[in-house]
C-alpha cells in the first residue's frame, strides 16, 4: 500500500515525462478503434447461413489474422514507451526501500492504467466511426446496425488490450534492471542462433514445395485452396522472416558498419547491430502489408480476369466484397503501423535523451541523428518489403501463375501500396523530428 | 605566447526567477587550466555553458580568439555556435556520455568523421590518441565494456582529437572513485594543458580543482574569489 502510495507521488510530480504520456494511450486508442471496427465490419457474415456465408467467414477471418501482427507490435511498442517514462520514479522506488515485486507490481498496474484509458477511447472511437463503417457494402446491402459491436463484446476486446499491455509490460520488465541506482536494459543480448536461420530456410522451402504440390493438384480447391495459400503462405513468411531477417540485418550493418565513411551511416549500421530483431520488430509490420501487396495485386488481376467473364450476382458480389475487404485491411495494417514507428520512435529518443543533448553539445547537427536513426528504420524497412514481396510472389506463384504476379495492375498495386508504406513510416519518423529537436536542445 | 583564449564580459541569465549568471566576467588565459567550483545551483555548469556556445546569456559576450581572428560567439547562430564547438572545442561530461552502440574507437573516430576526415585517417587518429591514454587493446570494446575510468579517457580522447584548442569538462571526476580520478585528472591534464591547449573545468571537488593553475569560485551566479592553484 505504502508502495502505490508513494508511486501516486512520484507520478504526480513526473511533468518531465508527461510530453510522452498520451503516446501510448493514444497507441491503445488506435489499436482499440481498429480491432472494434474490423470486428463490427465482419459480424454480418457471421449473420449468414447459406452457401456463401463460410467463404465470407473465412475472409473475415483473415482480415482479422492478419491485423494480428501490426497489432501485437503496436501494442509492445505502446507498452515499452509507459515503461521507459517511469525509469527514473521506479528506480527512486527501490532506493525508497521497495522490493524488486512491488516495483513490478506498480508497473504492471500503471501499463494496465494508460492500456485502459486507451482502449476505452478507443471504443468511444469506434462507436462513433460505426455509423461510417455501416455505410460500407457487402453483397450489395450497406453493413448498417452490425457495425457497432455489441457493450459485452466490446469490454471483451477492451480486456484483450489491456492483457496485451500487461503482458509486454512484464516483457518488457524482465529485460531491465531496476536497481536503487537507477534502470538499465540488461547488457549482453544472446548471440545470434544459426541454426534458427537454418530451420528457417529449411520451413520456406518445405513451405514452397506444399505450394508447388498444391498448384500441381490444379485449381480443385478453388478459392478456398487459394485461401488456405493465403494463411498459410502469410503465416509462413512471417515466420521465417522472423527467423531469418534479424540475421540478414546483422550480416548488412556489420558491413555497413565496417565501411560506414559518414558518421551517420556508422551510427545507422551500429544502432542496427545493437538489437537486430528489435530492428526488424519495429516494421515487422510492414511485412504483413508487403506480403499483402502482392496477394492483393494478384487478387486485383484475377477479378479483372474473371469480370470480363459472365458471373452470377453472388460471384460479382463476392468479386466486389474481396475488393472492399483488401482495402480495409490494407488501410487498417498502415495505420498500425505507422503509430507503430511513431511511437517507437517516441520511446527511443526519451530512452536517449541524455545522449543526444550531449551529442548536440559536441557539435553534432540534429540533422546528423535524425538520418542516422533514419536510416537504422528505413533499412531494416527495406529488407522487410522486399523479402516479404519477394515470398509472397513465390507462394502464390503455382496458383496464379508469373502472368498474373507481374501483370500491370498486379506491379501497380504493389508499387501503390509499398509507396504508401514507405510513406507511411516516414511520417512516423516525420512526426517525431521535433521531440528530437528538443530533446537534443534539452 | 601567452593571450586571452576565451574572455566574458557581464555574462547574465536567469531561468524565471532564478537568476544563473548574475553579471560574470572572466578572462582565460591560452595554456589554462581554470577550475570553477561552487556549490550546486550556485551556476558554474551554466558558466560553462555559456563560455562554451552551448547556450546563449539573456545578456554579455563571448569573446574566443581564433587563429583567423577573434570570434564573438554569443553574436553567432546556433547553426555557427554547433560548427564552433564540432571545430574548436572539446567536451567531456560527469557520465562521460559517450555513444553506447560504438567501440572505444568509433567514438573517438566520429569527433573526426564529423568534421569531414575519412574513416581510415580518422580511426588511425583515434587509435594514437586511445593508446596514449592506455587504451591499447580495448579500441574495439564497446562502452559497456569498459570501466568508469576507461570510458572517461576515451571521452577525453574524444575531446582532444579534433586537436580543439579549448577542452570543456563538466565534473569529469564526478562518477570515480578517488584513485580513478586521480588518474584521470592527470589524463585529462597530460591531453590538454601539458600540450599547450587550455582547461575549462567545472567541479565541486576541492582536490580535483587543487590540480588547476587557476580556481575560479561561484556562488548565486557571481564569481566571488579566484585562487591559484597548483
Amino acid at each position: 500500500m505504502t508502495t502505490i502510495r508513494l508511486w501516486w507521488l512520484l507520478a504526480r510530480s513526473d511533468r518531465r515525462s508527461a510530453a510522452v504520456l498520451w503516446l501510448p494511450v493514444a497507441a491503445y486508442a488506435v489499436v482499440t478503434t481498429l480491432l472494434l471496427l474490423v470486428i463490427g465490419g465482419s459480424r454480418v457474415f457471421f449473420s449468414w447461413n447459406d452457401d456463401m456465408a463460410f467463404g465470407y467467414q473465412l475472409l473475415a477471418l483473415i482480415a482479422l489474422t492478419l491485423l494480428v501482427v501490426p497489432l501485437g507490435t503496436l501494442g509492445a511498442s505502446a507498452a515499452r514507451l509507459s515503461a521507459r517514462r517511469r525509469d527514473e520514479r521506479l528506480s527512486t522506488l527501490r532506493l525508497l526501500g521497495a522490493t524488486a515485486g512491488a516495483v513490478a507490481a506498480v508497473t504492471v498496474i500503471e501499463s494496465s492504467a494508460l492500456a485502459l484509458l486507451g482502449a476505452a477511447v478507443g471504443a468511444l472511437g469506434a462507436a462513433l466511426l460505426a455509423p461510417l463503417i455501416g455505410l460500407i457494402p457487402f453483397r450489395g446491402e450497406a453493413i448498417g446496425a452490425w457495425a457497432l459491436v455489441p457493450a459485452p463484446e466490446t469490454a471483451l476486446v477492451v480486456a484483450g488490450v489491456v492483457a496485451l499491455a500487461v503482458t509486454s509490460a512484464v516483457v518488457s520488465l524482465r529485460r531491465l534492471v531496476i536497481s536503487p541506482l537507477g534502470v538499465r536494459t540488461r547488457q549482453n543480448a544472446p548471440a545470434q542462433r544459426w541454426w534458427i536461420v537454418v530451420v528457417g530456410v529449411i520451413v520456406l522451402a518445405g513451405a514452397l514445395v506444399a505450394m508447388n504440390l498444391l498448384g500441381a493438384a490444379g485449381s480443385a480447391g478453388g478459392p478456398i485452396t487459394f485461401l488456405v495459400v493465403i494463411v498459410g503462405g502469410f503465416a509462413a513468411t512471417l515466420g521465417v522472416l522472423g527467423l531469418i531477417a534479424p540475421a540478414i540485418l546483422r550480416l548488412m550493418a556489420t558491413r555497413q558498419a565496417r565501411i560506414a565513411t559518414k558518421p551517420e551511416r556508422l551510427l545507422a549500421a551500429r544502432m542496427i547491430l545493437e538489437s537486430p530483431k528489435a530492428a526488424w520488430s519495429q516494421v515487422s509490420g510492414v511485412a504483413m502489408t508487403s506480403f499483402m501487396s502482392v496477394v492483393a495485386g494478384a487478387g486485383v488481376a484475377l477479378m479483372g480476369m474473371a469480370a470480363s467473364s459472365d458471373l452470377s450476382a453472388s460471384d460479382a458480389h463476392l468479386v466486389a466484397d474481396i475488393r472492399t475487404g483488401i482495402l480495409i485491411t490494407v488501410i487498417g495494417s498502415f495505420l498500425m503501423v505507422a503509430c507503430s514507428v511513431g511511437v517507437n520512435q517516441a520511446a527511443g529518443i526519451a530512452d536517449r535523451r541524455e545522449l543526444y543533448s550531449s551529442l548536440h553539445q559536441l557539435g553534432m547537427d540534429t540533422s546528423t541523428m535524425d538520418a542516422a536513426r533514419r536510416r537504422a528504420v528505413l533499412s531494416p524497412l527495406r529488407v522487410t518489403t522486399i523479402g516479404s514481396a519477394l515470398c509472397a510472389a513465390v507462394f502464390i506463384f503455382p496458383l496464379v501463375g508469373l502472368s498474373v504476379i507481374v501483370s500491370p495492375l498486379t506491379l501497380v498495386m504493389v508499387a501503390g501500396v509499398l509507396a504508401a508504406g514507405f510513406a507511411l513510416v516516414w511520417l512516423g519518423l516525420l512526426a517525431t523530428r521535433a521531440q528530437l529537436a528538443r530533446a537534443a536542445r534539452a | 605566447m601567452n593571450f586571452t583564449i576565451l574572455s566574458a564580459r557581464d555574462l547574465r541569465l536567469s531561468y524565471g526567477p532564478t537568476r544563473a549568471l548574475d553579471g560574470v566576467s572572466l578572462d582565460v588565459q591560452v595554456g589554462d587550466s581554470v577550475a570553477v567550483m561552487g556549490a550546486s545551483g550556485s551556476g558554474k555548469t551554466s558558466l560553462l555553458h555559456a563560455l562554451a556556445g552551448i547556450l546563449l546569456p539573456d545578456s554579455g559576450a563571448v569573446r574566443l580568439t581564433a587563429p583567423d581572428g577573434p570570434l564573438e560567439i554569443t553574436a553567432l547562430s546556433d547553426r555557427e555556435r554547433t560548427r564552433l564547438r564540432r571545430e574548436r572545442f572539446g567536451f567531456v561530461f560527469q557520465q562521460g556520455l559517450l555513444i553506447p552502440e560504438l567501440t572505444a574507437i568509433e567514438n573517438v573516430a566520429i569527433a573526426l568523421m564529423l568534421n569531414g576526415v575519412d574513416r581510415g585517417a580518422a580511426n588511425q587518429a583515434a587509435a594514437g590518441w586511445l593508446a596514449a591514454l592506455g587504451l591499447a587493446g580495448l579500441e574495439d570494446r564497446r562502452i559497456g565494456q569498459l570501466s568508469g575510468g576507461q570510458a572517461q579517457r576515451v571521452a577525453i580522447a574524444r575531446a582532444q582529437v579534433t586537436g580543439a584548442s579549448v577542452v570543456f569538462a563538466d565534473e569529469p571526476t564526478g562518477a570515480l572513485d578517488s584513485q580513478t580520478s586521480a588518474e584521470v585528472m592527470s589524463a585529462l591534464l597530460d591531453m590538454t594543458v601539458a600540450r599547450g591547449n587550455t582547461l575549462v573545468l567545472v567541479t565541486h571537488d576541492a582536490g580535483v580543482a587543487a590540480r588547476c593553475s587557476r580556481i575560479v569560485d561561484v556562488r548565486d551566479g557571481r564569481i566571488v574569489g579566484e585562487r591559484v592553484g597548483a
